[in-house]
């Protein structure tokens, strides 16, 4: 695999680095708002000036779950297409106009959220009503990242032509499953947004179809949750590897388990409306079932990366049963963030399974245990290996160099991010089993016995949450430290490379028509029956409202 | 890319006999850690 070894051209890298300011903005003006939360629910604290908790719990989830992931995943992936596949000028100028689109998007439903137009959650569950500016602003964003794809699809179909008979590069492969199964799923939510919630909220149409609109929502924010993760998947295949010292585990595991999880991702939205009346129970558990095979990909990934430790330790020269564990470079902050984010995946990825075992979710549905999860999954997974991938990206974009000062702040940072989310994802865990509610205010419920059981976890959470803050703060701190004050330098780009010997990837595993075929064949087959039973059998749709949290 | 087999081999590469064990207890761990808590909250689940 060719690939370029010296550092992108300023034009480039100005492009990627603008995906990056906006996701670290992101990360403080979103964590200040979790703060605030974690304050709030406490029972200590009040809001000041009367501000709306359900503004800045709409603020945290739009700007962190959706804003700052999708800026810091199409950055960084049109980076290692630059790196991997390069791109024309022209494809330069349509990522441009991506991220332009993105931002205005990201703007118009910001200051909607923020002026309490639109206090509906980073869900925005019909009936609850926003002003319309927030969905356009919403579909802005994605029209945006469907730029993104199609210029990405370019590159890779540009570098084939150019390289008849070769396989592509394995980071280019990742991130045009990713983005395939992005576009697919978007579809879900930007139909919804366009002839549903649009026309609702200005009052073209009277009324919304509820169920169709949260299908269609789930149809999309499962994958969503895989959009985010096969990123930190691409860092933690091909980019660890390499900053260990070692070299890809295989090249065809890793494609087919990004082709699994492209089949596996989409037709399984169900599984989050489990709860949900007017859904026939057989396509749920068709469902279910389907979400299972995800457990597939999942393990085959964790044992590559145990494999790829393994090996690179031996040849290393450390010996017994877990030698090669005990000398991995625990001091390189590369390698430490997304190590904690693995591990975190282990407790967020048996979690998941729990959510989605069917009749088990009555245990956990609505509660506080699922915020603990995928603060888990998301919030310490991804994020953790999306700063893992920002020590080194960053500086690569900007000409400077990780200087061990700034390593060992990023060591401090991460452990800081360890402790303060044990701290109040646990709670939010074990507080979700004793009953207590996600997305609420605080409230003592009238005194329940039930809810004097939780206070202590809601304490808990604040403090947990406090700590995160922290490490908001120094994260902040470092990025700016590595966009503009850090030494001039050269900071590698790290890209594992194959065995010298390794064994021809089985060219079948590049034949698109058959992958995104056999997906489409999927959602057809594990939606189609229920959505039109949605659509003729739904009670008449809703009104807008917007009270008691709406506008 | 992929090479022909006429270059020769390295000493030790991912497939030909390396000691996984390590690799291979750390996965079944992952497994019994899923387990356990998976049959955890199935009996929280009935005890309800």
């Amino acid at each position: 695999m060719m690939l370029k070894n010296n550092s992108f051209s300023k034009k480039e890298s100005r492009l990627y680095m603008s995906f990056m300011h906006v996701t670290f903005a992101a990360l403080l003006v979103g964590g200040l708002m979790g703060l605030l939360q974690v304050l709030s629910r406490s029972g200590k604290f009040q809001l000041p000036f009367g501000i709306n908790y359900y503004t800045i719990l709409t603020v945290h989830g739009v700007i962190l779950g959706l804003v700052l992931t999708t800026f810091f995943i199409i950055g960084f992936q049109f980076s290692l297409m630059g790196k991997t596949v390069g791109i024309s000028d022209q494809q330069r100028k349509w990522g441009w106009v991506s991220f332009w689109t993105m931002l205005v998007g990201t703007i118009t439903a910001a200051i909607t959220i923020l002026v309490g137009e639109a206090n509906v959650l980073y869900t925005f569950y019909a009936p609850l009503r926003a002003h319309a500016a927030f969905y356009i602003g919403l579909a802005l964003v994605i029209v945006g990242s469907w730029i993104a794809v199609f210029v990405n699809f370019r590159q890779l179909y540009v570098w084939k032509k150019a390289n008849p008979g070769q396989k592509s590069p394995l980071l280019s492969f990742m991130v045009v499953i990713n983005m395939a199964m992005w576009f697919i799923a978007s579809l879900g939510v930007a139909s919804s947004v366009l002839i549903q919630f649009i026309p609702w909220s200005l009052g073209y149409a009277a009324t919304i179809n509820v169920l169709l609109s949260r299908t269609l929502f789930w149809y999309f924010g499962h994958p969503l949750v895989y959009f985010w993760l096969l990123p930190a998947y691409m860092a933690w295949y091909a980019i660890i590897p390499k900053i260990i010292g070692g070299k890809l585990f295989s090249d065809s595991l890793a494609r087919l388990s990004f082709i699994l999880l492209l089949m596996f991702s989409i037709p399984v939205g169900f599984h989050h409306q489990l709860t949900e009346p007017g859904i026939d129970p057989t396509w749920k558990f068709i469902q279910v079932a389907l979400t299972f095979m995800v457990v597939i990909p999942t393990l085959m990934t964790a044992f590559s990366i145990f494999a790829t430790f393994e090996i690179t330790g031996r040849r290393k020269g450390h010996k017994g049963l877990f030698g090669w564990f005990r000398h991995l470079p625990w001091k390189d902050v590369r390698f430490l963030a997304p190590f904690i984010g693995m591990v975190a995946f282990i407790p967020g990825g048996a979690g998941g399974i729990v959510n989605a075992s069917h009749q088990m979710n009555t245990l956990i549905h609505n509660t506080i245990w699922v915020t603990g999860h995928f603060h888990l999954t998301a919030a310490t997974t991804v994020i953790l290996t999306f700063f893992g991938i920002a020590y080194w990206l960053v500086p690569h974009l900007t000409g400077r160099r990780l200087t061990p000062k700034l390593n060992k702040l990023g060591i401090i940072q991460t452990i800081i991010w360890t402790v303060g989310m044990t701290i109040m994802s646990t709670a939010m865990h074990i507080q979700g089993l004793l009953g207590g509610p996600r997305r609420s205010d605080f409230s003592n419920y009238a005194g329940g016995e039930q809810v004097s059981t939780w206070i202590s976890y809601q304490m808990a959470q604040a403090i947990g949450g406090t700590i995160l803050f922290i490490g908001i703060i120094l994260m902040v701190y470092i990025f700016i430290q590595l966009a503009f004050f850090a030494p001039r330098g050269v900071q590698e780009y790290p890209i594992a490379e194959e065995e010298i010997d390794a064994d021809p990837t089985p060219k079948i595993l590049e034949n698109w028509y058959l992958w995104i075929g056999i997906t489409i064949a999927l959602i057809l087959f594990a939606y189609t029956i229920p959505v039109i039973d949605i659509i003729k059998h739904s009670p008449p749709g809703s009104l807008p409202f917007d009270w008691p949290i709406g506008r | 890319m992929a090479k022909g087999n006429s270059k020769k081999r390295p000493q030790v590469t991912a497939d030909s006999g390396i000691n996984l064990k390590g690799t291979f207890i750390s996965v079944m761990l992952l497994g019994v850690f899923i387990l356990v808590l998976w049959f955890g909250l199935y009996a929280l689940f009935l005890s309800r």
